[in-house]
């Protein structure tokens, strides 16, 4: 037996520098845990949660051309996109948009494929629902965002 | 009424020496609270510390920084369904809790917290500390038996084990401290205030005395009584993995809470001859180095000066805390505790308190210092084997403590030694 080691278990060194850690641990800086509600998290800016259907802010018409490009992109196929074109404009409009949120797995590809960045993986975590049913989200659902529900005392 | 009280506040001994019964209820009275309050407090501190150490908060909702959680669990616990198994020995297994508490507290009967500040003063205190904290173990065997179970028997039969063991190191480290008395007057003491006492008039703590040897009998006693008390990294009887809680799996309710109250009454007994034996008991640091009138003053203004400082971080808890309608009720309620620490930490300036609560601060002080260790070693340390833990307590402490007993004994005489080998060459 070397020497060294020998000495260090006879002065327990070993439990003094794990005595250290969690004495250091105690400081305020270190804690981890948040207080959720009445704490709001800050996520990260690269954070995929929540979909949402941009409109334009002048207008208020969906930024949305029904090119499809989201839902040939999407690996689990939860996006449907139907339009017809408006005669008048001439342009794409929706006639039925389903997101099926229970099915996603927020990878961001519809995201990237998004040529008019109307489709959009908020920053919004607070997504649990009582029911499956309500995880189909429509276009009006998608436009909105979801608010999460408040409960107050 | 008056004159009791003047006649109280007068005398120099302890209720128990003085033959005052009625004084002797008092403090035993008191002493009860007091534990019962430790517990209560030890039990939300260990909680918030070991929280902090694993970078958690701890009990944070029920009062302002959850300090009213020991309450809330208290209420739980009378109020939960009292089980006891159909085919468990049902006089023993109401009786082990008993047994367990009751030893738990017998032992603070001769714990000095001051000159005064003891029930009594018996001249065979440490013995009678060990022997009756000793008796806890029939306590945990009877609840174990009498459940009827694997997993308590075997934590029981594991726990007496283990206390067995351990109680020689105990033993051999406590002699040392013993044969120390003994070297200024030539006779040693057994009771508790006495070897206070006698740490005074030697003027120096047994723990600094014979460097190392002090220092090494009570590293042997600070390991063994963190085995005697099933605490970790000891608490192989009620390891959660092995044995769900060892000897108390079948108990539920106020009869657990006995459990859990014993457990921290014997933490506290044993630190408590820790302090008394090694670290001066209510003594207040440096008290021949730093003597005079001025340094008097300076070191009875502490206890205060203390609670004032606690008051102070209640008050800037209060500042810190988030300004919303949830939290406001908690800022009060911690405002207010700051308050009241305050006002106990003004009392304690008074001159006539002062003087009178100075050595139970100190005391209380030394033995909160050995809880926090215990904390912190929990919040530290993953559990031995059972192997390792029989090994460090027969193969380690066991031969350290007889050596340490040994070379204590050679120094101590080591003028007589001189005299005879100087006498017999002659």
């Amino acid at each position: 037996m070397s020497l060294s080691p020998f000495l260090g278990n006879v002065f327990l060194v070993d439990l003094v520098k794990g005595l250290s850690v969690t004495f250091h641990n105690q400081s305020e800086k270190e804690r981890i845990t948040e207080q959720y509600p009445l704490q709001r998290p800050v996520v990260y800016e690269r954070y995929r949660g929540q979909p949402r259907l941009n409109v334009s802010p002048d207008t208020g018409e969906s930024l949305c051309i029904v090119c499809n490009l989201c839902a040939l992109a999407c690996p689990e196929q939860l996006i449907t996109v139907k339009g017809e074109r408006n005669p008048v404009s001439k342009r794409k409009e929706v006639v039925s948009w389903t997101y099926d949120l229970s099915r996603c797995m927020f990878c961001g590809l519809c995201e990237e494929a998004c040529s008019t960045d109307a489709l959009e993986l908020t920053q919004d975590y607070e997504m649990a629902l009582y029911s499956r049913q309500g995880m189909m989200l429509d276009q009006a659902a998608l436009e909105k965002g979801q608010a999460p529900v408040r409960y107050a005392k | 009424m008056l004159d009791a009280i003047k006649t109280y506040l007068n005398s120099t001994v302890t209720p128990g020496e003085a033959g005052s019964q009625f004084w002797a209820l008092l403090y035993i009275v008191a002493i009860t609270l007091g534990i019962s309050l430790a517990v209560i407090a030890m039990n939300w501190l260990e909680r918030k510390i070991l929280a902090h150490m694993q970078i958690r908060l701890g009990p944070m909702r029920v009062g302002p920084h959850g300090l009213m959680q020991p309450f809330a669990d208290a209420l739980k616990l009378l109020i939960k369904e009292d089980i006891i198994p159909a085919n468990a020995d049902k006089l023993v297994f109401w009786s082990a809790p008993v047994v367990v508490t009751m030893t738990a507290f017998t032992t603070f009967l001769v714990v000095p917290f001051g000159r005064t500040h003891a029930v009594t003063d018996m001249n065979i205190g440490v013995l009678f500390m060990l022997g009756i904290s000793s008796l806890g173990v029939l306590g945990i065997i009877m609840a174990g038996w009498s459940s009827n179970s694997h997993y308590p028997l075997m934590g029981s039969l594991r726990s007496s084990a283990q206390m067995v063991s351990y109680e020689v190191a105990m033993g051999l480290a406590i002699v040392c401290a013993v044969l120390m008395t003994s070297l200024q007057t030539g006779t040693g003491t057994l009771s508790m205030i006495g070897i206070v006492q006698a740490q005074q008039a030697q003027g120096v703590w047994f723990i600094f005395k014979f460097f190392p040897l002090g220092f090494l009998a009570f590293v042997v006693f600070a390991i063994a009584m963190i085995a005697e008390t099933n605490r970790a990294p000891f608490d192989l009887p009620e390891a959660e993995s092995e044995l769900v809680a060892g000897f108390h799996t079948e108990y539920s309710g106020f009869r657990w809470s006995l459990f859990f109250l014993a457990e921290y009454a014997a933490m506290l007994a044993v630190s408590s001859i820790a302090v008394t034996l090694w670290l001066g008991g209510w003594l207040r640091p440096f008290p021949n180095l730093l003597s005079g009138p001025a340094w008097d003053l300076a070191f009875s203004l502490i206890p205060g000066l203390s609670f004032l400082v606690m008051a102070a971080g209640c008050f800037l808890g209060t500042m810190r805390m988030p300004k919303i309608v949830q939290m406001r009720a908690q800022a009060i309620g911690l405002g207010t505790f700051g308050a009241l620490l305050g006002l106990l930490g003004l009392v304690m300036l008074a001159p006539a308190v002062r003087d009178r609560i100075q050595d139970i601060f100190w005391f209380v002080a030394k033995v909160a210092v050995f809880m926090y260790l215990y904390i912190w070693y929990r919040g530290t340390f993953p559990r031995y084997r059972f192997d390792q833990l029989m090994k460090v307590g027969w193969k380690v402490l066991l031969p350290i403590g007889l050596g340490v007993l040994i070379l204590t004994a050679l120094v101590g005489m080591r003028h007589e030694l001189l005299a005879v080998v100087v006498g017999g060459t002659r």
